[in-house]
Protein backbone atom coordinates (compact mmCIF):
# COMPACT_ATOMS: atom_id res chain seq x y z
CA UNK A 1 0.00 0.00 0.00
CA UNK A 2 0.85 3.48 -0.88
CA UNK A 3 2.20 5.98 1.53
CA UNK A 4 -1.15 8.34 2.26
CA UNK A 5 0.02 11.08 1.24
CA UNK A 6 0.29 9.27 -2.40
CA UNK A 7 -3.60 7.64 -2.63
CA UNK A 8 -5.97 9.07 -4.78
CA UNK A 9 -9.53 9.76 -2.89
CA UNK A 10 -11.11 6.82 -4.35
CA UNK A 11 -7.79 4.61 -2.15
CA UNK A 12 -8.17 6.69 0.68
CA UNK A 13 -12.07 5.50 0.91
CA UNK A 14 -10.93 2.16 -0.09
CA UNK A 15 -13.23 2.37 -3.27
CA UNK A 16 -12.90 1.78 -7.02
CA UNK A 17 -13.26 4.71 -9.25
CA UNK A 18 -16.53 3.22 -10.54
CA UNK A 19 -18.44 3.58 -7.20
CA UNK A 20 -21.59 4.66 -7.15
CA UNK A 21 -22.69 7.96 -5.23
CA UNK A 22 -24.21 5.80 -2.85
CA UNK A 23 -20.94 3.80 -2.41
CA UNK A 24 -19.25 6.58 -1.51
CA UNK A 25 -21.51 7.86 1.22
CA UNK A 26 -21.26 4.05 2.56
CA UNK A 27 -17.64 4.32 2.49
CA UNK A 28 -16.80 7.48 4.19
CA UNK A 29 -19.13 6.77 6.99
CA UNK A 30 -17.54 3.63 7.79
CA UNK A 31 -13.76 5.52 7.22
CA UNK A 32 -15.08 8.10 9.47
CA UNK A 33 -16.17 5.75 12.11
CA UNK A 34 -13.23 3.99 11.95
CA UNK A 35 -10.38 6.43 12.38
CA UNK A 36 -12.72 8.54 14.83
CA UNK A 37 -10.32 9.88 17.55
CA UNK A 38 -12.60 7.75 19.96
CA UNK A 39 -12.47 4.29 17.60
CA UNK A 40 -11.82 1.02 19.21
CA UNK A 41 -10.67 -0.28 15.78
CA UNK A 42 -7.39 2.05 15.88
CA UNK A 43 -6.94 1.89 19.61
CA UNK A 44 -3.12 0.95 20.38
CA UNK A 45 -1.95 0.68 16.53
CA UNK A 46 -2.57 4.88 15.75
CA UNK A 47 -1.01 7.80 17.30
CA UNK A 48 -3.86 10.58 17.46
CA UNK A 49 -1.52 13.14 15.02
CA UNK A 50 -1.56 10.08 12.65
CA UNK A 51 -5.12 9.89 12.92
CA UNK A 52 -5.77 13.62 12.43
CA UNK A 53 -3.80 13.38 9.51
CA UNK A 54 -6.52 10.06 7.67
CA UNK A 55 -9.61 12.14 9.35
CA UNK A 56 -8.71 14.73 7.13
CA UNK A 57 -7.79 13.01 3.84
CA UNK A 58 -10.96 10.87 4.69
CA UNK A 59 -12.85 14.46 4.48
CA UNK A 60 -10.71 16.07 1.81
CA UNK A 61 -11.82 12.55 -0.16
CA UNK A 62 -15.55 12.78 0.76
CA UNK A 63 -15.94 16.50 -0.14
CA UNK A 64 -14.51 15.76 -4.13
CA UNK A 65 -16.50 12.43 -4.28
CA UNK A 66 -19.51 13.42 -3.04
CA UNK A 67 -19.85 16.48 -5.05
CA UNK A 68 -20.39 15.36 -8.86
CA UNK A 69 -19.28 18.94 -10.49
CA UNK A 70 -15.65 18.05 -8.48
CA UNK A 71 -15.47 14.55 -8.66
CA UNK A 72 -15.70 14.90 -12.72
CA UNK A 73 -12.97 17.59 -12.60
CA UNK A 74 -10.81 14.95 -10.52
CA UNK A 75 -11.50 11.66 -12.50
CA UNK A 76 -10.46 13.66 -15.33
CA UNK A 77 -7.38 14.97 -13.86
CA UNK A 78 -6.91 11.73 -12.81
CA UNK A 79 -6.76 9.34 -15.69
CA UNK A 80 -4.43 12.80 -17.71
CA UNK A 81 -1.92 11.54 -15.41
CA UNK A 82 0.21 8.27 -15.43
CA UNK A 83 -1.89 5.57 -14.86
CA UNK A 84 -2.10 5.10 -11.16
CA UNK A 85 -2.49 1.61 -9.55
CA UNK A 86 -4.71 1.14 -7.19
CA UNK A 87 -3.42 1.50 -3.94
CA UNK A 88 -4.73 -1.82 -2.19
CA UNK A 89 -2.66 -3.62 -4.16
CA UNK A 90 -3.06 -6.62 -1.64
CA UNK A 91 -6.71 -6.41 -1.44
CA UNK A 92 -6.69 -6.39 -5.40
CA UNK A 93 -7.81 -10.23 -5.50
CA UNK A 94 -10.27 -9.51 -2.93
CA UNK A 95 -13.50 -9.55 -4.83
CA UNK A 96 -15.27 -8.31 -1.42
CA UNK A 97 -13.70 -5.00 -1.57
CA UNK A 98 -15.14 -2.06 0.51
CA UNK A 99 -16.81 -0.78 -2.35
CA UNK A 100 -19.51 -2.82 -2.00
CA UNK A 101 -22.27 -2.73 0.38
CA UNK A 102 -19.62 -1.73 3.25
CA UNK A 103 -22.13 -2.91 5.68
CA UNK A 104 -23.18 -6.15 4.44
CA UNK A 105 -20.82 -7.61 2.56
CA UNK A 106 -20.69 -11.26 2.96
CA UNK A 107 -23.42 -11.01 5.93
CA UNK A 108 -26.87 -10.85 4.05
CA UNK A 109 -28.56 -13.51 4.75
CA UNK A 110 -30.36 -15.81 1.48
CA UNK A 111 -33.22 -14.16 1.60
CA UNK A 112 -35.26 -17.18 -0.58
CA UNK A 113 -36.80 -19.05 1.95
CA UNK A 114 -39.17 -15.80 2.13
CA UNK A 115 -39.07 -16.09 6.11
CA UNK A 116 -39.49 -12.83 8.01
CA UNK A 117 -39.77 -13.16 11.68
CA UNK A 118 -38.36 -10.54 13.89
CA UNK A 119 -34.60 -12.06 14.75
CA UNK A 120 -34.46 -12.28 11.27
CA UNK A 121 -35.52 -8.72 10.72
CA UNK A 122 -32.69 -7.80 14.08
CA UNK A 123 -30.15 -9.68 12.16
CA UNK A 124 -30.65 -8.25 8.81
CA UNK A 125 -30.53 -4.86 10.68
CA UNK A 126 -27.33 -5.69 12.82
CA UNK A 127 -25.77 -7.04 9.75
CA UNK A 128 -26.61 -3.40 8.16
CA UNK A 129 -24.94 -2.01 10.92
CA UNK A 130 -27.79 0.38 12.02
CA UNK A 131 -28.61 1.40 15.72
CA UNK A 132 -32.14 1.17 17.13
CA UNK A 133 -31.83 4.94 17.53
CA UNK A 134 -30.96 5.23 13.93
CA UNK A 135 -33.89 3.47 13.10
CA UNK A 136 -36.21 4.91 15.02
CA UNK A 137 -35.71 8.64 13.99
CA UNK A 138 -36.08 7.36 10.42
CA UNK A 139 -38.95 5.84 10.95
CA UNK A 140 -40.83 7.78 13.65
CA UNK A 141 -41.50 4.87 15.01
CA UNK A 142 -40.70 4.05 18.77
CA UNK A 143 -37.53 2.51 20.15
CA UNK A 144 -39.87 0.16 21.98
CA UNK A 145 -42.00 -0.47 19.07
CA UNK A 146 -38.80 -1.60 17.21
CA UNK A 147 -38.18 -3.82 20.14
CA UNK A 148 -41.72 -5.10 19.80
CA UNK A 149 -41.73 -5.76 15.97
CA UNK A 150 -37.77 -7.81 16.58
CA UNK A 151 -39.17 -9.74 19.63
CA UNK A 152 -42.43 -10.48 18.27
CA UNK A 153 -44.30 -9.35 21.61
CA UNK A 154 -47.39 -9.00 19.73
CA UNK A 155 -49.27 -8.10 22.62
CA UNK A 156 -47.69 -4.81 23.32
CA UNK A 157 -48.25 -4.28 19.13
CA UNK A 158 -50.74 -1.63 18.33
CA UNK A 159 -53.49 -2.71 15.60
CA UNK A 160 -52.52 -4.44 12.44
CA UNK A 161 -53.00 -1.77 10.33
CA UNK A 162 -50.51 0.22 12.27
CA UNK A 163 -47.85 -3.03 12.22
CA UNK A 164 -48.43 -3.10 9.09
CA UNK A 165 -47.19 0.54 8.54
CA UNK A 166 -44.51 0.17 10.97
CA UNK A 167 -43.26 -2.84 8.83
CA UNK A 168 -42.86 -0.92 5.49
CA UNK A 169 -41.08 1.81 7.24
CA UNK A 170 -38.86 -0.70 8.90
CA UNK A 171 -38.15 -2.66 5.75
CA UNK A 172 -37.74 1.07 3.74
CA UNK A 173 -35.04 1.99 5.93
CA UNK A 174 -33.17 -0.94 6.60
CA UNK A 175 -33.25 -1.79 2.65
CA UNK A 176 -35.07 -5.15 2.38
CA UNK A 177 -38.32 -5.04 0.22
CA UNK A 178 -41.26 -4.37 1.79
CA UNK A 179 -43.42 -6.27 -0.57
CA UNK A 180 -41.63 -9.19 0.84
CA UNK A 181 -40.99 -8.31 4.31
CA UNK A 182 -44.58 -7.17 5.25
CA UNK A 183 -46.63 -10.17 4.15
CA UNK A 184 -44.23 -12.82 5.64
CA UNK A 185 -44.34 -10.92 8.74
CA UNK A 186 -48.24 -10.10 8.65
CA UNK A 187 -48.72 -13.78 8.19
CA UNK A 188 -46.81 -14.35 11.63
CA UNK A 189 -48.63 -12.06 13.24
CA UNK A 190 -52.03 -12.91 11.79
CA UNK A 191 -51.45 -16.64 13.31
CA UNK A 192 -50.53 -15.65 16.85
CA UNK A 193 -53.00 -12.81 17.08
CA UNK A 194 -56.04 -12.85 14.63
CA UNK A 195 -57.41 -9.50 13.63
CA UNK A 196 -56.30 -6.98 16.11
CA UNK A 197 -58.58 -4.16 15.36
CA UNK A 198 -58.35 -0.61 15.12
CA UNK A 199 -60.16 -0.05 18.24
CA UNK A 200 -60.41 -2.45 20.66
CA UNK A 201 -64.63 -2.91 20.78
CA UNK A 202 -65.04 -6.48 19.59
CA UNK A 203 -64.16 -9.23 21.33
CA UNK A 204 -61.84 -11.99 19.99
CA UNK A 205 -64.19 -15.07 18.77
CA UNK A 206 -63.86 -17.57 20.81
CA UNK B 1 -21.00 -44.31 14.67
CA UNK B 2 -19.53 -42.01 17.14
CA UNK B 3 -16.34 -43.79 16.29
CA UNK B 4 -15.96 -42.98 12.93
CA UNK B 5 -13.90 -40.96 12.48
CA UNK B 6 -11.41 -42.59 15.02
CA UNK B 7 -11.70 -45.71 13.25
CA UNK B 8 -11.35 -44.62 9.79
CA UNK B 9 -7.86 -43.21 11.13
CA UNK B 10 -6.61 -45.82 13.41
CA UNK B 11 -6.66 -47.62 9.77
CA UNK B 12 -4.57 -45.47 7.84
CA UNK B 13 -0.96 -45.26 8.07
CA UNK B 14 0.21 -41.76 9.41
CA UNK B 15 2.56 -41.37 6.31
CA UNK B 16 0.28 -41.63 4.29
CA UNK B 17 0.32 -38.44 1.99
CA UNK B 18 -1.99 -39.46 -0.74
CA UNK B 19 -5.24 -38.26 -1.00
CA UNK B 20 -6.58 -34.73 -0.22
CA UNK B 21 -5.36 -33.48 2.89
CA UNK B 22 -7.15 -31.43 5.42
CA UNK B 23 -8.21 -27.92 5.65
CA UNK B 24 -6.43 -26.35 8.99
CA UNK B 25 -8.21 -24.34 10.87
CA UNK B 26 -6.95 -22.14 14.12
CA UNK B 27 -8.41 -20.21 15.88
CA UNK B 28 -6.13 -17.49 17.94
CA UNK B 29 -6.31 -14.32 18.98
CA UNK B 30 -4.03 -13.02 21.60
CA UNK B 31 -6.51 -12.07 24.42
CA UNK B 32 -7.60 -15.02 27.10
CA UNK B 33 -11.69 -14.79 27.05
CA UNK B 34 -12.82 -13.68 24.17
CA UNK B 35 -14.22 -17.29 23.19
CA UNK B 36 -11.58 -19.09 21.02
CA UNK B 37 -12.50 -22.32 22.68
CA UNK B 38 -16.41 -21.77 22.37
CA UNK B 39 -15.59 -20.97 18.66
CA UNK B 40 -13.77 -23.73 17.91
CA UNK B 41 -15.89 -26.54 19.56
CA UNK B 42 -18.76 -25.08 18.14
CA UNK B 43 -17.64 -24.48 14.28
CA UNK B 44 -16.15 -28.09 14.77
CA UNK B 45 -19.37 -29.59 15.88
CA UNK B 46 -21.36 -27.73 13.20
CA UNK B 47 -18.97 -28.75 10.56
CA UNK B 48 -18.87 -31.81 11.97
CA UNK B 49 -22.88 -32.00 11.46
CA UNK B 50 -22.90 -30.76 8.24
CA UNK B 51 -21.44 -33.91 7.20
CA UNK B 52 -17.47 -33.21 7.16
CA UNK B 53 -15.19 -35.67 8.68
CA UNK B 54 -13.50 -33.09 11.36
CA UNK B 55 -10.96 -33.32 14.46
CA UNK B 56 -10.40 -31.19 16.72
CA UNK B 57 -7.38 -30.39 18.55
CA UNK B 58 -6.51 -28.64 21.58
CA UNK B 59 -3.17 -26.83 21.73
CA UNK B 60 -3.68 -25.06 24.60
CA UNK B 61 -1.44 -26.88 26.84
CA UNK B 62 -1.92 -24.23 30.02
CA UNK B 63 -5.89 -23.86 29.80
CA UNK B 64 -6.81 -27.02 28.02
CA UNK B 65 -10.84 -26.69 27.82
CA UNK B 66 -11.44 -28.08 24.30
CA UNK B 67 -12.65 -31.55 25.43
CA UNK B 68 -15.06 -30.09 27.81
CA UNK B 69 -17.06 -28.37 25.17
CA UNK B 70 -17.09 -30.91 22.91
CA UNK B 71 -18.49 -33.41 25.50
CA UNK B 72 -15.55 -35.21 26.55
CA UNK B 73 -14.61 -34.93 29.81
CA UNK B 74 -11.69 -36.92 30.95
CA UNK B 75 -9.71 -37.35 27.67
CA UNK B 76 -8.11 -41.24 28.33
CA UNK B 77 -5.09 -39.88 25.90
CA UNK B 78 -3.90 -36.37 25.46
CA UNK B 79 -1.07 -34.73 23.31
CA UNK B 80 1.06 -34.44 26.32
CA UNK B 81 1.99 -38.18 25.53
CA UNK B 82 2.70 -36.64 21.84
CA UNK B 83 5.00 -34.09 23.16
CA UNK B 84 6.57 -36.34 26.13
CA UNK B 85 7.41 -38.70 23.16
CA UNK B 86 5.56 -41.60 24.28
CA UNK B 87 3.23 -41.98 21.20
CA UNK B 88 4.79 -41.23 17.72
CA UNK B 89 1.61 -41.63 16.26
CA UNK B 90 -0.52 -38.75 16.52
CA UNK B 91 -3.99 -40.98 15.19
CA UNK B 92 -3.64 -42.83 18.38
CA UNK B 93 -4.44 -40.05 20.72
CA UNK B 94 -8.02 -39.23 18.80
CA UNK B 95 -10.91 -39.42 21.26
CA UNK B 96 -13.82 -40.08 19.96
CA UNK B 97 -16.71 -37.48 20.96
CA UNK B 98 -21.00 -38.10 21.09
CA UNK B 99 -20.60 -36.17 17.90
CA UNK B 100 -20.45 -38.18 14.66
CA UNK B 101 -17.81 -37.34 12.60
CA UNK B 102 -15.99 -35.39 14.98
CA UNK B 103 -12.67 -36.34 16.83
CA UNK B 104 -10.86 -34.92 19.51
CA UNK B 105 -7.23 -34.63 20.59
CA UNK B 106 -6.99 -33.35 23.85
CA UNK B 107 -4.41 -30.85 25.51
CA UNK B 108 -2.47 -32.19 28.08
CA UNK B 109 -3.93 -32.81 31.34
CA UNK B 110 -2.60 -32.89 34.92
CA UNK B 111 0.81 -32.58 33.98
CA UNK B 112 1.96 -28.90 34.51
CA UNK B 113 5.47 -28.87 34.35
CA UNK B 114 7.04 -28.64 30.78
CA UNK B 115 3.57 -28.94 29.03
CA UNK B 116 4.41 -26.75 26.06
CA UNK B 117 6.56 -28.81 23.41
CA UNK B 118 9.72 -28.06 21.69
CA UNK B 119 10.80 -26.83 18.66
CA UNK B 120 11.00 -30.01 16.78
CA UNK B 121 8.40 -31.73 18.58
CA UNK B 122 5.99 -29.17 17.44
CA UNK B 123 7.53 -29.27 13.92
CA UNK B 124 6.67 -32.76 13.89
CA UNK B 125 2.80 -32.36 15.38
CA UNK B 126 2.55 -29.74 12.31
CA UNK B 127 3.53 -31.68 10.02
CA UNK B 128 1.21 -34.87 11.03
CA UNK B 129 -2.05 -32.09 11.49
CA UNK B 130 -1.09 -31.77 7.81
CA UNK B 131 -1.68 -35.98 7.19
CA UNK B 132 -4.60 -36.32 9.12
CA UNK B 133 -7.63 -38.23 7.75
CA UNK B 134 -10.63 -35.88 7.82
CA UNK B 135 -11.72 -32.67 5.98
CA UNK B 136 -10.79 -30.29 8.67
CA UNK B 137 -8.57 -29.94 11.36
CA UNK B 138 -9.91 -27.12 14.06
CA UNK B 139 -6.66 -26.31 16.04
CA UNK B 140 -8.27 -24.58 19.55
CA UNK B 141 -4.82 -21.72 19.88
CA UNK B 142 -4.18 -20.97 23.55
CA UNK B 143 -4.01 -17.08 24.65
CA UNK B 144 -0.88 -15.37 23.74
CA UNK B 145 1.76 -14.95 21.32
CA UNK B 146 4.14 -17.05 22.20
CA UNK B 147 6.16 -18.88 19.35
CA UNK B 148 4.11 -22.21 19.38
CA UNK B 149 0.76 -20.51 19.29
CA UNK B 150 2.14 -18.61 16.30
CA UNK B 151 3.27 -21.57 14.41
CA UNK B 152 -0.14 -23.19 14.78
CA UNK B 153 -1.68 -20.53 13.68
CA UNK B 154 0.19 -19.98 10.31
CA UNK B 155 0.81 -23.08 9.47
CA UNK B 156 -3.06 -23.05 8.78
CA UNK B 157 -5.61 -22.46 5.74
CA UNK B 158 -7.32 -20.28 7.44
CA UNK B 159 -6.61 -18.06 10.87
CA UNK B 160 -9.44 -17.07 12.73
CA UNK B 161 -9.03 -14.07 14.73
CA UNK B 162 -11.64 -14.08 17.79
CA UNK B 163 -11.97 -10.29 19.06
CA UNK B 164 -13.95 -9.00 21.69
CA UNK B 165 -15.65 -5.41 20.88
CA UNK B 166 -13.21 -4.09 23.86
CA UNK B 167 -9.93 -1.90 23.92
CA UNK B 168 -8.08 -4.67 25.27
CA UNK B 169 -9.11 -7.32 23.10
CA UNK B 170 -8.46 -5.06 20.00
CA UNK B 171 -4.95 -4.27 21.20
CA UNK B 172 -4.13 -7.98 22.00
CA UNK B 173 -5.92 -9.15 18.29
CA UNK B 174 -3.34 -6.51 16.75
CA UNK B 175 -0.60 -7.66 19.12
CA UNK B 176 -0.95 -11.03 17.55
CA UNK B 177 -1.50 -10.18 13.75
CA UNK B 178 1.90 -8.01 14.29
CA UNK B 179 3.51 -11.19 15.83
CA UNK B 180 2.33 -13.69 13.85
CA UNK B 181 3.42 -11.58 10.42
CA UNK B 182 6.79 -11.16 11.81
CA UNK B 183 7.50 -14.36 12.37
CA UNK B 184 6.16 -15.89 8.48
CA UNK B 185 8.47 -13.03 7.63
CA UNK B 186 11.53 -14.60 9.64
CA UNK B 187 10.58 -17.86 7.46
CA UNK B 188 10.17 -16.91 4.27
CA UNK B 189 12.65 -14.51 4.06
CA UNK B 190 16.22 -16.16 2.96
CA UNK B 191 19.25 -13.60 3.43
CA UNK B 192 20.81 -12.99 6.62
CA UNK B 193 21.01 -9.62 6.83
CA UNK B 194 17.25 -9.12 5.47
CA UNK B 195 16.15 -11.43 8.30
CA UNK B 196 17.96 -9.63 10.99
CA UNK B 197 16.55 -6.31 9.59
CA UNK B 198 13.20 -8.22 10.69
CA UNK B 199 14.35 -8.83 13.89
CA UNK B 200 15.00 -5.58 14.67
CA UNK B 201 11.89 -4.27 13.53
CA UNK B 202 9.94 -6.55 15.64
CA UNK B 203 11.23 -4.25 18.74
CA UNK B 204 8.52 -1.75 18.49
CA UNK B 205 11.35 0.82 19.60
CA UNK B 206 13.70 0.18 16.93
CA UNK B 207 16.66 2.47 15.89
CA UNK B 208 15.24 3.00 12.26
CA UNK B 209 11.70 4.19 13.42
CA UNK B 210 10.41 0.57 11.79
CA UNK B 211 6.41 1.09 13.40
CA UNK B 212 4.64 -1.12 10.45
CA UNK B 213 5.35 -3.97 8.33
CA UNK B 214 4.88 -1.46 5.66
CA UNK B 215 7.82 0.32 6.94
CA UNK B 216 9.54 -2.66 6.98
CA UNK B 217 8.72 -3.65 3.10
CA UNK B 218 10.38 -0.03 2.49
CA UNK B 219 13.81 -0.83 4.22
CA UNK B 220 13.92 -4.60 2.88
CA UNK B 221 13.34 -3.24 -0.53
CA UNK B 222 15.97 -0.75 -0.32
CA UNK B 223 18.41 -3.63 0.53
CA UNK B 224 17.52 -6.19 -1.50
CA UNK B 225 14.93 -5.89 -4.15
CA UNK B 226 14.43 -9.94 -4.57
CA UNK B 227 13.83 -10.19 -0.97
CA UNK B 228 10.93 -7.58 -1.15
CA UNK B 229 9.27 -9.61 -3.57
CA UNK B 230 9.54 -12.00 -1.33
CA UNK B 231 8.19 -10.03 1.78
CA UNK B 232 5.43 -8.77 -0.72
CA UNK B 233 4.04 -12.68 -1.72
CA UNK B 234 3.83 -13.39 1.84
CA UNK B 235 2.35 -10.51 2.87
CA UNK B 236 -0.28 -10.84 0.26
CA UNK B 237 -0.17 -15.21 1.13
CA UNK B 238 -0.45 -13.96 5.02
CA UNK B 239 -4.49 -13.58 5.54
CA UNK B 240 -5.66 -14.10 9.03
CA UNK B 241 -9.83 -13.48 8.92
CA UNK B 242 -11.31 -11.51 11.81
CA UNK B 243 -14.42 -12.91 13.95
CA UNK B 244 -15.83 -10.23 16.65
CA UNK B 245 -17.79 -12.26 19.38
CA UNK B 246 -20.27 -10.67 21.99
CA UNK B 247 -21.56 -8.77 19.60
CA UNK B 248 -24.61 -6.66 20.85
CA UNK B 249 -25.16 -3.90 18.72
CA UNK B 250 -25.01 -2.69 15.17
CA UNK B 251 -21.56 -0.67 15.99
CA UNK B 252 -20.39 -3.54 17.58
CA UNK B 253 -20.84 -5.39 14.05
CA UNK B 254 -19.26 -2.66 12.14
CA UNK B 255 -16.09 -3.31 14.47
CA UNK B 256 -15.12 -6.40 12.35
CA UNK B 257 -14.92 -3.73 9.26
CA UNK B 258 -12.87 -1.13 10.96
CA UNK B 259 -10.27 -3.64 11.86
CA UNK B 260 -10.28 -4.68 8.56
CA UNK B 261 -9.60 -1.45 7.26
CA UNK B 262 -6.92 -1.02 9.97
CA UNK B 263 -5.14 -4.11 9.20
CA UNK B 264 -5.02 -3.14 5.95
CA UNK B 265 -4.05 0.61 5.95
CA UNK B 266 -1.59 0.26 8.78
CA UNK B 267 -0.32 -3.06 8.82
CA UNK B 268 -0.92 -3.71 4.99
CA UNK B 269 -2.12 -7.00 5.51
CA UNK B 270 -5.69 -8.42 4.36
CA UNK B 271 -7.78 -9.64 6.95
CA UNK B 272 -10.71 -10.60 6.10
CA UNK B 273 -14.19 -9.96 8.35
CA UNK B 274 -15.41 -13.48 8.14
CA UNK B 275 -18.23 -12.54 10.50
CA UNK B 276 -19.81 -12.54 14.45
CA UNK B 277 -21.56 -14.25 17.08
CA UNK B 278 -23.71 -11.64 19.28
CA UNK B 279 -23.83 -11.74 23.02
CA UNK B 280 -26.57 -14.53 23.96
CA UNK B 281 -27.90 -16.57 26.82
CA UNK B 282 -27.94 -19.17 24.61
CA UNK B 283 -23.97 -19.42 24.57
CA UNK B 284 -23.49 -18.82 28.19
CA UNK B 285 -26.28 -21.43 28.50
CA UNK B 286 -24.48 -24.22 26.19
CA UNK B 287 -21.00 -23.69 28.64
CA UNK B 288 -22.63 -24.08 31.24
CA UNK B 289 -24.36 -27.03 30.22
CA UNK B 290 -21.01 -28.46 27.83
CA UNK B 291 -23.16 -28.92 24.77
CA UNK B 292 -23.16 -27.30 21.59
CA UNK B 293 -24.96 -24.00 20.77
CA UNK B 294 -26.56 -26.05 18.23
CA UNK B 295 -28.36 -28.33 21.02
CA UNK B 296 -29.46 -25.12 23.57
CA UNK B 297 -30.35 -22.49 20.30
CA UNK B 298 -30.58 -24.24 17.05
CA UNK B 299 -32.37 -21.52 15.41
CA UNK B 300 -31.30 -19.15 17.50
CA UNK B 301 -28.84 -15.72 16.43
CA UNK B 302 -25.69 -17.08 17.56
CA UNK B 303 -26.96 -20.23 16.23
CA UNK B 304 -27.09 -18.68 12.51
CA UNK B 305 -24.05 -16.80 12.93
CA UNK B 306 -22.37 -19.39 13.96
CA UNK B 307 -23.38 -22.05 10.41
CA UNK B 308 -23.01 -17.96 8.62
CA UNK B 309 -19.37 -18.53 9.41
CA UNK B 310 -18.83 -22.15 9.16
CA UNK B 311 -20.31 -21.96 5.44
CA UNK B 312 -17.57 -19.60 4.73
CA UNK B 313 -14.93 -21.76 5.84
CA UNK B 314 -16.32 -24.79 3.95
CA UNK B 315 -16.52 -22.49 0.91
CA UNK B 316 -15.26 -25.22 -1.57
CA UNK B 317 -14.59 -27.95 0.36
CA UNK B 318 -16.66 -31.01 -1.27
CA UNK B 319 -18.65 -33.13 1.67
CA UNK B 320 -17.06 -36.76 1.70
CA UNK B 321 -20.40 -37.55 0.96
CA UNK B 322 -20.45 -35.54 -2.64
CA UNK B 323 -16.78 -36.42 -3.35
CA UNK B 324 -17.67 -40.68 -3.03
CA UNK B 325 -20.85 -39.77 -5.46
CA UNK B 326 -18.35 -37.77 -8.11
Amino acid sequence: MKPLSEQTHYEILELTPEASAEQVERAYRVARSTYAPDSLATYSVYEERDLTVIQERIELAYKVLSDDGQRRAYDEKLNAGPRVELALSFASDDEQSLEESPEIRGFEESVEDGLYDGARLRRLRMARGIELDRLSSATKISISYLNALEDERFDVLPATVYVRGFLTAYARAVGLDADRVVPAYMERVAKIRPNKPARPLLRRPR
Amino acid sequence: MKRAVRSASTEATPNSSDGPRPRLIAVGGGKGGVGKTFLAANLAITLARAGYRVIAIDTDVEGPNLHTLVGVKNPARTLADFIAGRETNLLRLIVATPTENLGLIAATQGNLAGAAPEAQRRAELLAALRRLPCDFVIVDCGAGAHAATLDYFLVSDDGLIVVHPEPTSVENAYTFVRAAFYRRMQAALQKHDVRALVREAMDQRNARGIKTPLDLLREVEQMDPEEGQRFVETMRRFRPRVVVNEVATAEDVKLGFSISSVCRRFFGIDADYIGYLNRDAAVREAVKQRRSLLDIAPDGDAAVYLRRIARKLAEGVPLPSEEAAS
